[in-house]
Parts: C-alpha cells; sequence; structure tokens
C-alpha cells in the first residue's frame, strides 16, 4: 500500500500533504496534552518498533507476502486514533527518507491511507463494535482499518489518473481482505498476549468486557 | 528495512557527497524527486538519471549496492507502470490473437513515464540515504524547520531502529533453532499466524519495557523536554553553495530546455 512518488500528480500530492500536515499536527498537540512526560519517549520506540514488525514478512495463503501495518492496534491500545497517526507518520517519514518504500511527495497520501484512515477506522470500529465482545470488535477493527485504507487508496490512483477506479477497488480490495484478516487474526492475538502478561499496559477500556466502557 | 546495517556502513563511509552538509543533500533531493514527478519528458528524466547516478559514483558507495537497492524498490511501482498500456486511451498499436488486451500508444508513454520517475524518485532516495547518516538526515530536518517534538521524536526513532531490528533477529534466529520458520508448509497455516502474533506481542513488550527504560534513563541525565541534537557540523562550506547551485542549475537549465527546445 505504500505509493510511490510519481504516480500522483503534485496537485494532488499537496492536498495529501495538507491533511496529514493537519492530523499530524493535531496528534502531536494530542500527545502534548493527554501523554505524561514517560510516554513521548516510548511513542518513539513504539515507531521503532513498529518499523521493525513492519518488516517481518508474513506468509499469504496464495503464495505472496504481506506485513503488518498496526495502525489500528496502536489506536486500540493508546484508546486514540491519534496515536495511530502519530507513530505510524514517524515510520512513513523514516520508511520514505531512508528505504524509499513509499515516496517523499506521495508521503502524504500514505499518512492519510495507513495513519489517519488505519487509526480512525480501526478505532471507531471497536468503539462502535465493542458491544459484540473484545475479540470480535479488535479483529473486525483491524480488518476494517487496512480494508478501508485501501479502498481510499485506490480512490487516491483512480482520481490521479493512473490506475482505472472498479478494477482497482476490486484487485486492492479482495487483496487487502485477506490481508487484513491476517492482521486482525494477529492483532487480537497481540492484545490478549498483552493482557495476559502485563495487563497494566492495557487501559480499562480495552480490558473490560463491558460495552461503553470510555476512559 | 532488509539492509539497515548496509545503509548505515555506506552512510558513514568518507567521500566528498559524505562530507557535504545533510540540509544540502536532502533539499536537493527533495528538489529533484518534486521536478521528476511533474515532469512529463522520458529525456529529461533520463538526464537526471544519469545526474544522480553520478552523484552516487561521487559517493564512494559500490554500484553493486546501488543498482540492488534500486531494483529491489523499482517493482512496486514496475508492476502499476506494466499494465499501464493496456488501460490508458488513446490509439491502439497491438492487440492480442484472441481480442481480449489492446496496446495503445498513450499509455505505453505513459507507462514508460512512471517507470522513469519512480527510477529517478528511488535512486535520489538511494543517492541521499546512502551519502548521509540517519542521524545526519534528522538533525538536519530539524535545522529546515521541522517541530522540536517530532524531531526529538524521529532522533530516538532512529536511534532505536537498529536495537529492534536486532531485538526481531533474535527472536527470528532462537525460533530457526527450533527449526521453526513463517515459510515452512509442513505446520498449518494457522499455527504459524499465532507464532507471528506471538513474536509480534513480544517485540510489543520489548518495546513498552524499552520504553520505560528510556524514559528512566533521559530522566536521570536531567531530560526536561528540552534536547538539543548535536551535529557535528553547522554550518555551510563553499563546496555546499557548490553542489546546491550546481542542483539547481541543472534543473533550470533542464527546464529552459523543455520550454525551448523539447
Amino acid at each position: 500500500m505504500h505509493l510511490p512518488d510519481g504516480f500522483i500528480p503534485l496537485w494532488q500530492c499537496g492536498i495529501y500533504w495538507i491533511i496529514a500536515l493537519v492530523a499530524l499536527g493535531y496528534a502531536l498537540i494530542w500527545a502534548r496534552k493527554n501523554l505524561d512526560e514517560k510516554n513521548i519517549p516510548l511513542m518513539a520506540v513504539l515507531a521503532a518498533g513498529i518499523f521493525a514488525i513492519q518488516a517481518m514478512n508474513i506468509p499469504i495463503p496464495w503464495g505472496t507476502s504481506g506485513h503488518m501495518v498496526g495502525a489500528a492496534l496502536i489506536a486500540i491500545i493508546f484508546v486514540s486514533p491519534w496515536a495511530a497517526v502519530l507513530v505510524l507518520s514517524i515510520v512513513l517519514i523514516l520508511q520514505g527518507l531512508i528505504f524509499g518504500d513509499g515516496g517523499i511527495t506521495a508521503m502524504g497520501a500514505n499518512i492519510v491511507n495507513m495513519g489517519i484512515v488505519g487509526g480512525f477506522v480501526g478505532f471507531y470500529t471497536y468503539k462502535s463494535l465493542k458491544g459484540l465482545g473484545r475479540i470480535p470488535a479488535v479483529f473486525l477493527a483491524s480488518w476494517a482499518s487496512i480494508f478501508l485504507a485501501s479502498i481510499v487508496c485506490s480512490l487516491e490512483l483512480s482520481l490521479a489518473g493512473t490506475f482505472p477506479l472498479i478494477e482497482g477497488l476490486i484487485f486492492m480490495g479482495l487483496y487487502h481482505a485477506v490481508i487484513g484478516c491476517i492482521e486482525g487474526v494477529i492483532s487480537v492475538v497481540v492484545i490478549l498476549g498483552i493482557d495476559n502478561v502485563r495487563p497494566d499496559l492495557l487501559s480499562q477500556w480495552v480490558r473490560s468486557k463491558k460495552p461503553g466502557a470510555v476512559e | 528495512m532488509h539492509g539497515l546495517f548496509e545503509i548505515d556502513q555506506e552512510a558513514n563511509k568518507d567521500s566528498f557527497m559524505n562530507n557535504l552538509d545533510g540540509r544540502i543533500k536532502l533539499i536537493s533531493s527533495i528538489l529533484i524527486i518534486i521536478y521528476a514527478v511533474s515532469s512529463t519528458d522520458l529525456l529529461i528524466l533520463v538526464i537526471i538519471e544519469i545526474y544522480l547516478l553520478l552523484l552516487i559514483s561521487l559517493s564512494n558507495v559500490s554500484a553493486k549496492y546501488a543498482i540492488k537497492r534500486i531494483a529491489l524498490i523499482i517493482p512496486f511501482g514496475g508492476f502499476v507502470a506494466l499494465i499501464q498500456p493496456f488501460f490508458q486511451p488513446g490509439n491502439v498499436i497491438w492487440t492480442d490473437p484472441f481480442g481480449i488486451l489492446q496496446m495503445t500508444d498513450y499509455g505505453l508513454y505513459f507507462g514508460t513515464l512512471l517507470l522513469f520517475r519512480v527510477t529517478v524518485c528511488v535512486t535520489s532516495i538511494v543517492f541521499l540515504s546512502s551519502s548521509t547518516s540517519m542521524q545526519d538526515l534528522v538533525a538536519s530536518a530539524q535545522k529546515l524547520g521541522v517541530p522540536h517534538q517530532l524531531a526529538m521524536l524521529l532522533n530516538l526513532t532512529v536511534r532505536y531502529l537498529f536495537f529492534f531490528y536486532d531485538q526481531l533477529m533474535n527472536i527470528l534466529n532462537a525460533q530457526s533453532t527450533r527449526c521453526f520458520h513463517i515459510f515452512n508448509r509442513k505446520t498449518t497455516y494457522q499455527w504459524r499466524i499465532k507464532k507471528v502474533g506471538e513474536t509480534i506481542t513480544m517485540m510489543f513488550l520489548r518495546t513498552f519495557e524499552q520504553g520505560e527504560k528510556v524514559y528512566l534513563s533521559m530522566m536521570s541525565r536531567g531530560y526536561t523536554g528540552n534536547t538539543r541534537i548535536y551535529r557535528a557540523k553547522e554550518r555551510l562550506d563553499k563546496r555546499d553553495f557548490a553542489f546546491m547551485g550546481t542542483t539547481i542549475s541543472m534543473i533550470l537549465i533542464l527546464q529552459m530546455l523543455n520550454i525551448m527546445v523539447l
């Protein structure tokens, strides 16, 4: 889903960059207001951890491989979509600048897709589906974050005139619907694992099985 | 992520390009990328690519390493570029024997343009990252006006990238000594995915614990939130201005040529 440079015209890149910068600004304000000092270095260390996690290739049933994004997982653990925007932005900036994974002009679009859409869809899907139970809510939130991010990505490519809309929606949608399932299963394993080993790291909102218990 | 240590090794070599100021290289690379993305002429993109390859050769980077890195990234864009001739509108220049696929002249041009653009942009990033250390890159971004808090986060992330890469490798090595491999099809897919989830849980837990340790050690050294990032070289010298001037002149000349001749 990492869009490279050259696929989106400059003026459209500008629009995505503006949206990404405004969101990043809000995420930094959120970090200052809602995190204590301890959690600010934690965000950076977490971004490094997510970077390593994204480097891990995961097999996909039909023979190729993909990797985890983790936006929904971060949004759920930190009880805010802004945490996902912040961490994913840091990861995407470094991936683009150092590894060429995702472009520089397209970085705004990548932050919009994976950070903003991924984080917000993940968080609000979890919030609205928590009544179903923690496991299905985490699974569906992670799945939806990947699936909808890929739909937005194919819309952007279609607006750019680089990929036709219907084919893009079918290819990207189908591929990421499967990737999303894997992301969902892994997110569930991670949430249950953290809850087992270090329950103090999870907020009561994620630990409690009662719907609507927001901190 | 693969080749993280290789990138760091190349960036810390001693050469004309490595010794230039990070800010100058960052601005030049971004300018080149913006110009390449806005360009619609194949010849201009070829000239920029030659210029970038020349810069890479001045960076003391091994040619094999540079070509490998460029080739590794291009397949992502290459696929989208390859299918362009078959769906972009234009004059049909080829039809397959079954009449399903049609190749258009504009599609062929647009596909080639995308491929050239992606190649130039990736080469520019390969030049930047193999001639500038990651810490210098982040410090340069801060000097250029990136907000302090974001620069500090980027700086800390870069510092811990290597640590977590090592941690992940340790986990994967430990798993392989127990004959586990994610891609080994002798075990069920479900079980392998569960193990991947557990590996990622472990990474998360180590991340949290490391984050706490980092915070405590920063506090014990007097961290107040107003950290300054150390930079070895502060002032721009003649070589920096010469390099910046050359890059801007090249872009301006190419643009003039584009308007007048091409």
